[in-house]
Parts: C-alpha cells; structure tokens; sequence
C-alpha cells in the first residue's frame, strides 16, 4: 500500500492543453469576426404629439369683449414654422416664422431666440409645415435650430410636430 | 546516438499562448455590441451640431427605426412591407409590458416605448413622416432622431 501511495505522488499530471486552445482560438475567431465597432451616433430626443390646431384659446372670449386686452395673441401657444424645399433638389427654398419670411438659418435662429426670449411669450411647443420633398438632413437644421431654444421656465423646446406640406 | 534523439520529444509550453488567448476572448466579449445588429450601418445620417451622445438612462424600451434614402423601412437587414401593421404590433407588445409593468402610471397616457429613427439623409420628408405618423397614431409620443455630431 505504502508503495503505491508513493508511485502515485510520483508520477505527473500532464494536461492536454492543446484541445483547449483549438476551442479558445475558434472562440477568438467568432469574436474577431463579429466585430463590428458601431460609429458614435448622437441624438436628438423629442416629444412628437400629433398635430393639433395652431390656436387654442385657453380662456375663450369672445372678440371685442375685453377692450384692455392689447396682447392679440394671448391664449395661442403654438408657433408654426414654414419650411419650403424644392421639389427637385429638396433643399430649403423659404423659411418662416408665423407670417414672417427669414432669409436662413441663421435668421431663424435669431428671430426664434427673440421670441422665446420675451418673458410673456405663450409658446411652449412648435409646429413645422415641412414640404414633402424636403430632404432629411435639411429638416434636421430647422429641428437643430429648434431644440437650442430655451422656454420661459428654462426648459429645452421638445416639443414638436410635423405637418406635411404638398410641395409644388 | 540515433535512437537517443529519436526519443526526445518537443513539448512546448502552451500555458502562456493559452493565457494571452483567453484574455482577447475576453476583451472581445466585453466590447461585442449585439444592439449594432438592429442598426443599419449604410444609412448616412444627418449631421447636427446639436446631436448629443446616446443617454439610455430613464428609458425603458427602444424601437430602432432605420429608413433608407427611398423611405424603405429596414429591420435588422430586411424590408419591412406593412409599415403600419408593424408598427401596430410592436404598440401592442409595448403596452403589453406596460401593462404587466403594474407601477407604470405613465403608461395610461402613452407608450413607454421611445421611437429610434435613424433615417439617411436624401430620405424625403414625406416617407419619414408616414413612419412618424404611424407611430403617433398607436401612441407612440416619445422619438429620438439619430444624427451625427460631425462628418464621419
């Protein structure tokens, strides 16, 4: 018994590593091959209701019968921006800002900045009359405009929706 | 002389080869990205100054959306042919969880689910706007649209 126990102290446990590392190698080869490093995306995060009408009186009143109201547009609280693109190129032909036209971007933004700047200003969402035609990336400028605007309350406007236009 | 170099035999040590292997296993492991698979990678986004980096902090679930430049909708390679029929079923798994969900008071009042688009540049306005539409008609309210930070 005592011999036994001795040989058995003796002799070596040799592992075959080699199995092992077929295994660990055709792991590595599934891995190496399903690598797909994803490019590094942003976003613009939105609430998109649909679309409701461009006024709504919160107070309805009828016209004339408060002769101190100065303030015509008090109870409106959509701002409706016009984006008309060519129906060939689809790119931006004419924007504007209620009934005003602004000649760009640029424009847009400042006279955006204006508006939501005035403290008693009803706005907190913003509707986009995109023609149909309009290409993406140039719906993506007026959205960029848009979402850099700040509310009265501080937040940033989300607050969208789309209404499409039938260009021509 | 000859029988002796014969027996010798050339055992090398696998150990280190095997150690350096089992790391970039690893390494591969903890950077595979499998959400890439719903991403269509041959869409060119749009470029927008104000694109911030992806936050999935607070959101629950996310329909990724990828529409081509001829307002194809794509899911993970394939053409969706029913738009709207799609759209309607993932509305229903997503109320389905808000309703399992029983703490969701949110989910009375719209879908839980935030709308990934990623749509290609040329894409015209009318084809993301039909998906946009379809989305807000089963209730889906909160979006996200992909864009780059600059030109890749």
């Amino acid at each position: 018994m005592a011999r036994r126990r001795k040989r058995r102290s003796q002799s070596d446990v040799e592992l075959n590593l080699a199995a092992m590392l077929d295994m660990a190698f055709q792991l590595l080869t599934f891995f190496i091959l399903t690598f797909r490093p994803a490019p590094v995306e942003g976003q613009i995060s939105l609430r998109l209701p649909p679309p409701q009408a461009v006024v709504v009186a919160k107070n309805a009143q009828k016209a004339g019968a408060d002769t101190s109201n100065t303030n015509p547009v008090q109870g409106v609280n959509t701002l409706t921006i016009s984006v008309f693109a060519d129906p060939q190129s689809g790119l931006i032909k004419s924007l504007g800002v209620g009934e005003t036209q602004v000649s760009g971007m640029a424009a847009l933004g400042g006279k955006l900045k204006e508006v939501f700047a005035d403290p008693g200003n009803p706005f907190d969402q913003v509707i986009i009359q995109v023609s149909d035609s309009c290409r993406y990336d140039e719906l993506m400028k007026v959205v960029d405009v848009c979402t850099r605007q700040v509310l009265p309350d501080g937040q940033k406007l989300s607050k969208l929706s789309f209404v499409e236009v039938p260009s021509g | 002389m000859a029988q002796l170099s014969q027996e010798v035999k050339a055992e090398p040590n696998l150990t280190p080869i095997l150690d350096m292997v089992f790391q970039l296993i690893t390494f591969f492991m903890l950077v595979i990205n499998f959400k890439s698979a719903e991403m269509d990678l041959s869409i060119r986004l749009p470029v927008v100054g104000s694109a911030r980096p992806v936050e999935t902090h607070g959101q629950r679930g996310l329909l990724v959306l990828n529409i081509d430049q001829n307002g194809n909708l794509k899911n993970y390679g394939g053409i969706v042919q029913n738009v709207e029929s799609y759209i309607a079923r993932e509305a229903y798994a997503s109320r389905l969880a808000a309703h399992i969900n029983a703490d969701d008071k949110e989910a009375a009042q719209d879908l839980p689910t935030t709308i990934v688009i990623r749509a290609d540049r040329a894409t015209s306005f009318k084809m993301i706007n039909r998906v946009i539409k379809a989305c807000q008609d089963n209730g889906f309210l909160k979006f996200t649209l992909k864009a780059m930070n600059k030109e890749a």
